[in-house]
């Protein structure tokens, strides 16, 4: 037994984009156990929600929880104050959401796999698919108005119609984009110096997975089908649109590398099955009434399940407003993922969980 | 391998990076831009400061009754809830237009705040003021209603 260090990792580094805090207990560079701290930043946007805007002004407010997912926060919020007030939004407004959720998917997926890149030492790949993530970025703003806070989804409905150019100009972009991806796809698989860093490095087991409650791409990774775009149909028609679910089975970086680049393929086939069958309704469902009783909601963001919990009282203001997002109920597992690793490699593991800290210390 | 020969090859091929100013991004023509105000077509129903959700918009109203629209480009957060909210089209409208850099002659934060207080505060007094003369027009037309009381109590003292 050689003499064991105890290294911290955050809450600033030059690794981490995020106020994240780990500290390791390495024993000749190998990690044998890890501490987690994740709150360091506390911003009140639950209670702002509940005090200061009104319940129609809150899907702005908690749009702005997150940049990444900001349009799932808002959609979530937006279906939760919808149960409150009891109506439902239009269809077409549903498969707008959808598309909107998928472009942002596309985005935030390839986010995440260059900063693996990065991380594991690889800058050329970074600059290449931020270079290809563009394009999303580009749909994004085309759809939405913005490229980053998209105030897209409001109580009823959606804010904005899709025009018949833009649809246009997204089939052709992802026709471009989809070579894109293959070549991204056969140098994750294939490149020799990546897979140094990438196979077998913070490996979780299935069985681990499931009693850690791990949700989103980690889960998937490690073989757990937990996605709820196949468990809720009543909210967002996902299954009409051809989703299906993308699992693998080693659960370590490159099985998270992979599952989250095979997801890529589904949510391109998303976005074209949703402009090619776009139904013609109204955007939004008007209402005068106040929200009131209690709501829950979930929706499957980029990283995993967002949870929407609202309680309204009748009033304009909502009396209660809970977010749990799905890094929260991913950090168990990260601690436990480490163990077993090169403290070298902790950087690269860091970037694969995807850890969005500004969803999760709100 | 195959990277490697890849990376090879990128020396002979065009950069893929943009000339920035001289080849323009793509902004698409419908980007959500600065908020635009028509006064002539404004019904004053002050819907869009309602539904605003960072509170850019508010107005001041002056002794005689008459309305100021006053915007901040910085507070404003480009939703267009403002746009859905107005019942009168056009009257408030959304351009496509980047919203400018402020100077710090513009005092555009703590000069934003206490334009706001002061819009509220000059409401509140214009409402007081409507109030007080709404009350005195009331006695002066119904002169008989407010001498009426006096007469029940003298009447009362005098049957005591």
């Amino acid at each position: 037994m050689g003499k064991q260090y105890e290294i911290p990792l955050g809450a600033q580094h030059i690794s981490l984009l995020e106020p994240l805090h780990f500290k390791f207990t390495t024993e000749n560079e190998k990690i044998i156990s890890t501490d987690a701290n994740v709150y360091y930043v506390h911003r009140g946007i639950e209670e702002a929600c509940c005090t200061k805007f009104k319940f129609r002004q809150v899907s702005f407010v908690v749009g702005r929880v997150c940049g990444l997912c900001s349009i799932s926060h808002s959609t979530a919020y937006s279906q939760v104050a919808e149960k409150l007030v009891n109506i439902e939004a239009p269809l077409r407004a549903k498969y707008l959401r959808m598309l909107v959720i998928e472009l942002d998917r596309i985005h935030s997926h390839l986010l995440c796999l260059s900063h693996v890149a990065e991380n594991a030492g690889f800058e050329a790949l970074f600059m290449k698919t931020m270079q290809y993530r563009e394009f999303s970025m580009e749909m994004l703003e085309a759809v939405c108005g913005n490229r980053i806070q998209y105030d897209f989804s409001i109580v009823g409905g959606v804010a904005r119609d899709l025009k018949a150019e833009v649809a246009g100009m997204i089939l052709q972009r992802l026709k471009t984009f989809l070579p894109q991806l293959d070549e991204l796809v056969d140098i994750f698989q294939n490149n020799w110096t990546l897979s140094l860093k990438n196979k077998g490095a913070g490996a979780i087991t299935r069985e681990a997975a499931m009693r850690l409650n791990v949700v989103g791409p980690f889960a998937r990774a490690a073989g757990l089908a937990i996605d709820v775009r196949n468990e809720t149909e009543d909210l967002l028609p996902w299954k009409e649109v051809g989703f299906e679910m993308v699992t693998d089975t080693t659960g370590d970086v490159y099985a998270r590398n992979m599952v989250r680049l095979r997801e890529l393929y589904i949510s391109i086939r998303i976005i074209r099955n949703i402009i090619a069958s776009l139904p013609e309704s109204a955007l939004v469902t008007e209402t005068k009434a106040f929200p009131d009783g209690e709501a829950v909601v979930r929706l499957e963001a980029p990283r995993g399940e967002l949870f929407y919990y609202a309680k309204g009282n009748k009033t304009q203001m909502l009396e209660r407003l809970k977010i749990k997002a799905p890094t929260f109920s991913n950090v168990a597992a990260m601690v436990e993922a480490f163990t077993g690793n090169e403290y070298g490699s902790a950087p690269a593991i860091i970037a694969s969980y995807d850890p969005c800290l500004s969803c999760t210390s709100r | 391998m195959k990277t490697f020969f890849k990376a090879i090859g990128n020396l002979f091929r065009k950069p893929v990076t943009i000339a920035y100013p001289e080849v323009k991004t793509y902004i698409p023509n419908d980007y959500r831009g600065l908020i635009g105000f028509d006064e002539n077509l404004c019904i004053w129903c002050r819907r869009c400061e309602m539904v605003c959700p960072p509170g850019a918009i508010v107005f001041s109203q002056d002794m005689k009754g008459k309305q100021t629209y006053h915007f901040n480009r910085a507070v404003c957060i480009y939703c267009a809830e403002c746009v859905r909210a107005c019942p009168k089209e056009g009257a408030i409208y959304q351009t496509n237009e980047p919203a400018g850099f402020a100077l710090k002659e513009e005092n555009i934060n703590n000069g934003w705040n206490s334009l706001f207080d002061e819009a509220i505060k000059s409401r509140a007094a214009y409402a007081a003021e409507k109030k007080r003369l709404a009350a005195e027009k009331a006695q002066t037309e119904k002169p008989g209603k407010s001498i009426a009381p006096g007469d029940e109590a003298a009447s009362a003292e005098n049957e005591k």
